[in-house]
């Protein structure tokens, strides 16, 4: 299956992908909760079947890694995008006051996690795991007997992740495909689901992540509250005084685009692209571009992008750049099968 | 930067500040406005909210900015960020974008 073929499931219909870039660690203790919270410079509000998507920082507030904590009875399972458990307890080993009583596992040898999105991608995953998965809200999970659910997607359509164990994973995912035969589900893999993640402006690690920049750069402040001594939340707090130079912004340009290209405009260099995306779905290209903070908001046209050979028109635009038909799909009245009686506006946004 | 820049940033920085001010005001967000990034999400991950607060933006927006928005308005993309909000505030009030020079 071609990665257009899986973007265009991941729009209208379900994409299944092997969360294999996702590692799992489990926080056990009496103090685990105050724990994550020094670790991820926020306040763990989530409760027992809630999820909190959360940010770990470094000591100098640039992003480390992008987790989903879940809050299960007296301990919490994490799902980290940029380290891998054992350096995530690493990571915590160095930067947690002592005497806490917290104990770390790392769940990665004997779990894996299997992603299922897509505007009906609850159609798949409540054959799979029965039907409380229809209205199960967003940033919660449950246990079934398949394994941990939760729903959290990236891609601005619906989203749910399967926990199960790794002996069980290649089984599942052949259950699903079965079950779904009828819904056109198709493979996806952690590409499709990055440059989804683009088009709706979710945080990826592994793209603008990799800039080494702080939450403020990168429109991620919601995540974090940084008012005490966590780790990273001196220096955000510094740089939040200081102000920032640039912001990360969603261009859109008809010209192919690639990462590293700079933006100039008005005689200058603007800024540069972090991450890029030929988007099927509009047909266009979508970056995310690190810009001039005085240039870094929606309506500016006539922006030049490329470098020394090659030069394309591009524009600021707001995110989303798409219209998510899970925002149309309800999972009460709607089905794949019928889908076409659905009222749907067009998917491009201008 | 040229003057029909300078002109629109700064049309649109003052629209900004007038959304935050409404989204910290009515909607008990409970954080300074500095930390209310314009691309961030409203509802579900983000500031997480509800469609509780979604009637109490539609209303607002209304009070505040004269945008009556109808009943169709939950998927509506412009609702989703304080980007697109201040999308819909600009364009109400005849707020067009500016185009950089070469």
């Amino acid at each position: 299956m071609s990665r257009v073929e899986a973007a265009r499931a991941a729009r209208h219909s379900v994409l299944v992908t092997p969360l294999d870039h996702v590692c799992l660690s489990r926080v056990h203790g009496d103090d685990a909760r105050r724990a994550l919270g020094h670790l991820t410079a926020t306040t763990l509000r989530a409760r027992d079947g809630q999820v909190q998507h959360v940010l770990m920082l470094r000591d100098d507030a640039t992003v480390l890694a992008d987790a989903f904590v879940l809050c299960d009875d007296e301990s919490f399972e994490l799902l980290l995008e940029g380290l891998t458990a054992a350096e995530f307890i690493a990571h915590a080993s160095a930067h947690l006051p002592a005497g806490l009583d917290v104990r770390f596992e790392d769940r990665s040898p004997t779990h894996a996690v299997v992603g299922i999105d897509g505007p009906f991608a609850w159609e798949l995953t409540s054959r799979v795991v029965g039907v409380e998965a229809v209205g199960l809200p967003y940033l919660t999970f449950f246990h079934s007997a398949v394994g941990c659910c939760y729903r959290a997607g990236k891609t601005g359509e619906y989203g749910y992740g399967l926990i199960v164990p790794r002996a069980e994973a290649t089984a599942l995912e052949a259950r699903l495909f079965d079950v779904g035969a009828d819904l056109d589900v198709v493979r996806g893999d952690v590409e499709v689901l990055d440059d989804a993640a683009l088009e709706n402006f979710f945080f990826c690690i592994r793209r603008e992540g990799a800039a080494a920049l702080s939450p403020l750069e990168l429109q991620l402040q919601w995540r974090v509250r940084a008012q005490g001594d966590e780790v990273g939340s001196a220096a955000l707090r510094a740089r939040r005084a200081a102000g920032i130079a640039a912001r990360v912004t969603t261009l859109v340009s008809e010209g192919e685009v690639r990462v590293g290209d700079t933006v100039r405009g008005d005689g200058q260099v603007l800024g540069r692209l972090l991450a890029v995306v030929h988007s099927a779905s509009r047909g266009e290209w979508v970056a995310l571009a690190l810009l001039d903070v005085a240039y870094a908001v929606p309506g500016l046209s006539g922006l030049r992008v490329g470098d020394d050979a090659r030069r394309v028109d591009a524009r600021t635009v707001a995110p989303p750049v798409l219209n998510n038909q899970s925002m149309f799909v309800s999972a009460q009245m709607h089905s794949y099968a019928t889908r076409r009686e659905i009222t749907l506006p067009p998917l491009a946004r201008p | 930067m040229n003057t029909s820049v300078t002109d629109y940033t700064t049309r649109r920085t003052a629209v900004l500040d007038r959304v935050r001010a409404v989204i910290i005001g009515h909607l008990n967000v409970d954080r300074p406005a500095d930390e209310l990034d314009p691309d961030t999400a409203l509802f579900g991950s983000g500031l997480g909210l509800d469609s509780i607060d979604a009637v109490e933006l539609v209303v607002a927006l209304d009070a505040h900015f004269g945008i009556y928005l109808g009943d169709d308005v939950f998927g509506r993309a412009e609702m989703r960020t304080i980007n697109g909000l201040v999308d819909l505030v600009m364009a109400a009030e005849g707020n067009r974008g500016a185009r950089v020079t070469g």
